[in-house]
C-alpha cells in the first residue's frame, strides 16, 4: 500500500469495535507494556509490514490494532510525549515548542524546564559557597498518569521518558529521557583531537577541537573540559587531564586518566570512563562519564570524546525516582547514556564523523538501550502487577540524519553515501521489530502490549525563514531598514511598529500590545489579524517548485485547552511535507532568502503540520477509535488498570 | 552610574522584612544579591548563545 493511500484509507486495519469494554473502576488486567519507538513511521512500518520485514509488528497488529496516531500541534516530541504523559493536549500541560519567548524580552527560552541559579553566596576564602543550592524546575503542569497508578498502588517503570526531566516528584520507578544535560549542563558537547592541522583550525562551536601532538615518545596529551566551578570567585573551568600512548604499530592506544588506564582500537569506542571534576579538594566534586573513540590512527590522529554524561551511579543532577534507580540499573548492566539523545547528530552535521562513524555510535547506543531493556523485561516478567514503558530514542535520531539517503528529490542526495547506507533506515525498522518479538517471546501472551511512536518522519528538503518573510509582507520592522543576513530580530526589530514575529521550530507570534514589552497590536485587532495572517502563511508558494509551503497554520486558540494557553504561540506552523523552519529563523535570526535548501545531513524532520507526520499505533487489543490520539493513550492505560480518567485529561480512553 | 537609590517608605519597609527573614546583614547585600540574581537569570536562562547550542545539542539546528 502506498503511503497515500495508507494514510487516507486512515491505516485501513485500525479495528472499530473493541473486545473489551468494561466501565472505570474495574481493571481489566495486571500488566500492560507500552514501547515507545519514538519517530516510528506508519508510512514506513506499513510499507516493511507488507514485504514481510516486521513479522512481529505484523503479529501484534494481527492480534489487535495498527494504525496511524494523530500527534500534537506541533508535533514535536517534547510536546507529543508531554501529551502522552498528562493525556491531554499541550493546553493542560503547557508545553508547546521547543522553544518559547518571554513577552517582556522576546527573547527565547527554553520550554521543557527553567533553570534557577543558586541563591545567597557565603565567602570563605577562596570560594564561595550558595547557601541555597541552583535547581532545574521542570516546566510541565498537571500530574502525570503514573501519579494516579501510585495512589491505587499499582506500580509503574517509565525508563527513559521524554519531558521528565528533571522527573516529576514520584514513588514510581522513572528514569529521565530527552531533556536530561550532560555535565555542562548543554545537551551535548563533544570534543575533537586531530592531528589534521587543518580540521584543527575548523570552527566546530559549541564543540572542542584540539591539535593532537603527538611527541617523539607517540604521547599525547589532552584535556576533558568540565563545568565551571561556581564555588571558586573567579569560576574558571574544571579540566581531567589525560594522556594518549600511541601504539601505530598494533592500531591500538592506551589512554591514562585519573589513575584509569583505557585500552582501544582503532575504530573502537571504549567502555564508559567515570571522571571526577573536583570543586573542592577532598570535599566536593561531581562525577561525569566519557567514551573515547578512537575513529583513525597512522598517518592521521582522530580521538572523539563524548559529551561529558551525568553518571547514573552517582548523578550530579535528579535523574530518577527513587534518587537510586539510576544507579540500580547501572549496577545490573554497567554504566549507560543518560544524555538527552546520545546519538551525535552534530558530529555527523559538522564532518567529525563520517556517516559510518554515525552508524556505528548509533548502532553502539541502541545496543546498551537493548540490555536496559532486557533487565526491565525480566524484572517486569516476574512482577505480578504494574505497567512497564520502555523508550528508545534511535529510529528519531537515525531517519533525522538517514532521510537523504534514499530521498533522491533531496538537495543533499548523495548516490555514492546512499549505496553504501541505504540500507539503514529499514534495518533500523527490523532491529526494532526484534525487540518486540523479544518482548512478546518473554511475557504471557494475556499480558497487553502496545509499540508508539510519538510522530511519523517527513522529508526536510527546503528551510523557511518565517521572519524574512513578515519583513516581506510588512508584518515585521527592522530598525533603520537594514534587514541584512545574520541579523537578529531580537537585536534590530523596531518593535513598536512590529505586529508579528516567528520563534522556535513552529512557533509565530503577534506583537500584542499589553503582552509583549513593546506590543503594537491591540487586543480588539487580535483575531482579524490572526486570520489574516493565517490565510497569508497558508497561501506561501515555493517559488522553486510551485508547491504550497505550510498546509495549516494552527491558530492556538481555536487548537488547545486554555489551562496554560498564555505560553502558546499564537498561531503553530503547519508546515507542508518537506519543508521546515530555518535553523535562523528559529532563533530570530535573519537570512539571505526566505526559502533555500537544506544542504545537510539533518534531512528529515516533523516539526511540520501533524496530520504530514502521523505516529504508529500497534496493539495486541482491539481499540474504539479507527484514528486514536496520543492524548488517549494516558487514558486508555488507567482505564486497563481501573483508574477512571481524571479531569485533567483530555484524551479519551481507547477500550 | 551612582549607587545611591532612594527607596519608596513602602519599599523600605519590604526590605526590612526580607532583610529579618533572610538574615541579610545590610540593605547593601540583599540589594547586591538581587542584583546578582538578575544578572544571573540574564546570563543562564535567557543567554540566546546558550539557547543556540541547547538546540545544536539536540541536532534540530546545526
Amino acid at each position: 500500500m502506498k503511503r497515500r493511500d495508507f494514510i487516507k484509507a486512515g491505516g485501513a486495519l485500525a479495528a472499530t469495535a473493541p473486545f473489551m469494554n468494561f466501565g472505570a473502576g474495574r481493571p481489566l488486567g495486571k500488566k500492560m507494556l507500552v514501547l515507545g519507538f519514538d519517530g516510528m513511521d506508519p508510512g514506513i512500518v506499513s510499507r516493511l509490514m507488507g514485504q514481510g520485514q516486521l513479522p512481529n509488528m505484523q503479529r501484534l497488529g494481527d492480534r489487535g490494532v495498527f494504525t496511524m496516531m494523530r500527534s500534537t500541534v506541533p508535533p514535536q516530541s517534547p510536546v507529543a510525549w508531554g501529551s502522552f504523559i498528562s493525556g491531554a493536549d499541550p493546553g493542560v500541560f503547557g508545553i508547546f515548542d521547543f522553544l518559547h519567548r518571554d513577552p517582556q524580552t522576546y527573547i527565547p527560552i527554553f520550554a521543557q524546564s527553567t533553570t534557577l541559579p543558586s541563591r545567597m553566596l557565603v565567602k570563605l576564602g577562596q570560594y564561595q559557597l550558595p547557601l541555597k543550592p541552583g535547581k532545574v524546575v521542570l516546566n510541565r503542569e498537571g500530574r502525570a498518569f503514573w501519579d494516579y497508578m501510585e495512589e491505587r498502588d499499582i506500580p509503574a517503570t517509565l525508563v527513559k521518558l521524554p519531558t521528565n526531566y528533571p522527573p516529576s516528584a514520584s514513588g514510581q520507578r522513572t528514569l529521565s529521557g530527552m531533556g536530561t544535560p550532560d555535565i555542562l549542563g548543554t545537551y551535548g558537547i563533544y570534543s575533537l583531537f586531530t592531528s589534521d592541522e587543518n580540521e584543527s583550525q575548523s570552527d566546530l562551536s559549541p564543540n572542542n577541537v584540539y591539535y593532537a601532538y603527538i611527541d617523539e615518545n607517540n604521547v599525547m596529551e589532552g584535556q576533558i573540559e568540565g563545568p565551571k566551578n561556581d564555588l571558586v570567585k573567579e569560576g574558571e573551568n574544571i579540566v581531567v587531564p589525560f594522556k594518549v600512548y600511541v601504539d601505530n604499530r598494533h592500531r591500538t592506544a592506551r589512554i591514562d586518566i585519573q589513575g584509569k588506564e583505557v585500552l582501544i582500537a582503532e575504530k573502537e569506542y571504549s567502555d564508559w570512563v567515570e571522571i571526577e571534576f573536583t570543586l573542592i579538594p577532598h570535599l566536593a566534586s561531581i562525577t561525569g562519564m566519557v567514551k573515547f573513540y578512537l575513529m583513525e590512527m597512522g598517518e592521521k590522529f582522530r580521538l572523539y570524546v563524548s559529551p561529558t554524561h551525568v553518571s547514573p551511579r552517582n548523578p550530579a543532577v535528579p535523574i530518577s525516582t527513587p534518587s537510586g534507580y539510576s544507579r540500580e540499573l547501572a549496577d545490573h548492566i554497567g554504566l549507560y547514556h543518560t544524555i538527552s539523545l546520545p546519538a551525535d547528530t552534530k558530529a555527523l552535521s559538522q564532518g567529525t564523523f563520517s556517516m559510518e562513524n554515525f552508524i556505528t555510535q548509533s548502532l553502539s547506543v541502541f545496543g546498551e538501550s537493548c540490555r536496559m531493556f532486557d533487565y526491565e523485561l525480566q524484572r517486569f516478567s516476574r512482577q505480578k502487577e504494574g505497567l512497564l514503558f520502555f523508550y528508545f530514542s534511535a529510529l528519531d535520531q537515525g531517519q533525522h540524519m538517514f532521510w537523504a539517503l534514499n530521498d533522491k528529490e533531496h538537495p543533499y542526495y548523495h548516490p555514492e553515501e546512499s549505496r553504501k547506507f541505504g540500507y539503514i533506515t529499514d534495518e533500523m525498522y527490523r532491529k526494532f521489530d526484534r525487540v518486540l518479538g523479544k518482548a512478546l517471546g518473554s511475557l504471557d501472551p494475556a499480558v497487553p502490549v502496545l509499540v508508539m511512536s510519538d510522530h511519523g518522519f517527513a522529508p526536510f528538503r527546503r528551510a523557511v525563514n518565517v521572519n524574512n518573510w513578515l519583513i516581506q509582507e510588512g508584518y515585521l520592522k527592522i530598525a533603520g531598514g537594514d534587514a541584512s543576513a545574520g541579523a537578529s530580530i531580537l537585536d534590530y526589530a523596531d518593535w513598536p511598529a512590529t505586529r508579528a514575529y516567528a520563534l522556535g521550530l513552529n512557533g509565530f507570534y503577534l506583537n500584542q500590545k499589553g503582552r509583549e514589552r513593546e506590543g503594537a497590536v491591540e487586543a480588539g485587532e487580535r483575531r482579524r489579524l490572526l486570520e489574516e495572517l493565517k490565510a497569508k502563511l497558508e497561501a506561501i508558494v515555493d517559488p522553486k517548485n510551485g508547491e504550497k509551503v505550510i498546509s495549516c497554520a494552527y491558530i492556538s486558540e481555536d487548537n488547545f485547552s486554555r489551562n496554560c494557553i498564555q505560553r502558546a504561540p499564537d498561531i503553530v506552523l503547519g508546515f507542508n511535507r518537506g519543508y521546515r523552519i530555518s535553523d535562523d529563523s528559529a532563533l530570530g535570526t535573519l537570512s539571505r532568502e526566505i526559502i533555500s535548501d537544506n544542504m545537510g545531513w539533518w534531512s528529515g524532520d516533523h516539526c511540520v503540520d501533524p496530520r504530514k507526520v502521523p505516529a504508529s499505533f500497534i496493539s495486541s487489543f482491539k481499540i474504539l477509535k479507527a484514528v486514536p490520539d496520543i492524548q488517549d493513550v494516558a487514558p486508555t492505560i488507567l482505564k486497563y488498570f481501573g483508574i477512571a480518567t481524571p479531569a485533567q485529561m483530555t484524551g479519551k480512553a481507547l477500550i | 552610574m551612582s549607587s545611591k537609590v532612594k527607596l519608596s517608605k513602602e519599599a523600605d519597609q519590604k526590605a526590612e522584612q526580607i532583610i529579618a527573614f533572610h538574615g541579610y546583614s545590610s540593605l547593601e547585600e540583599l540589594v547586591e544579591n538581587l542584583i546578582n540574581n538578575e544578572y544571573e537569570k540574564i546570563k543562564s536562562g535567557d543567554n540566546k548563545e546558550e539557547l543556540a547550542n541547547k538546540l545544536s545539542g539536540l541536532g534540530y539546528i546545526s
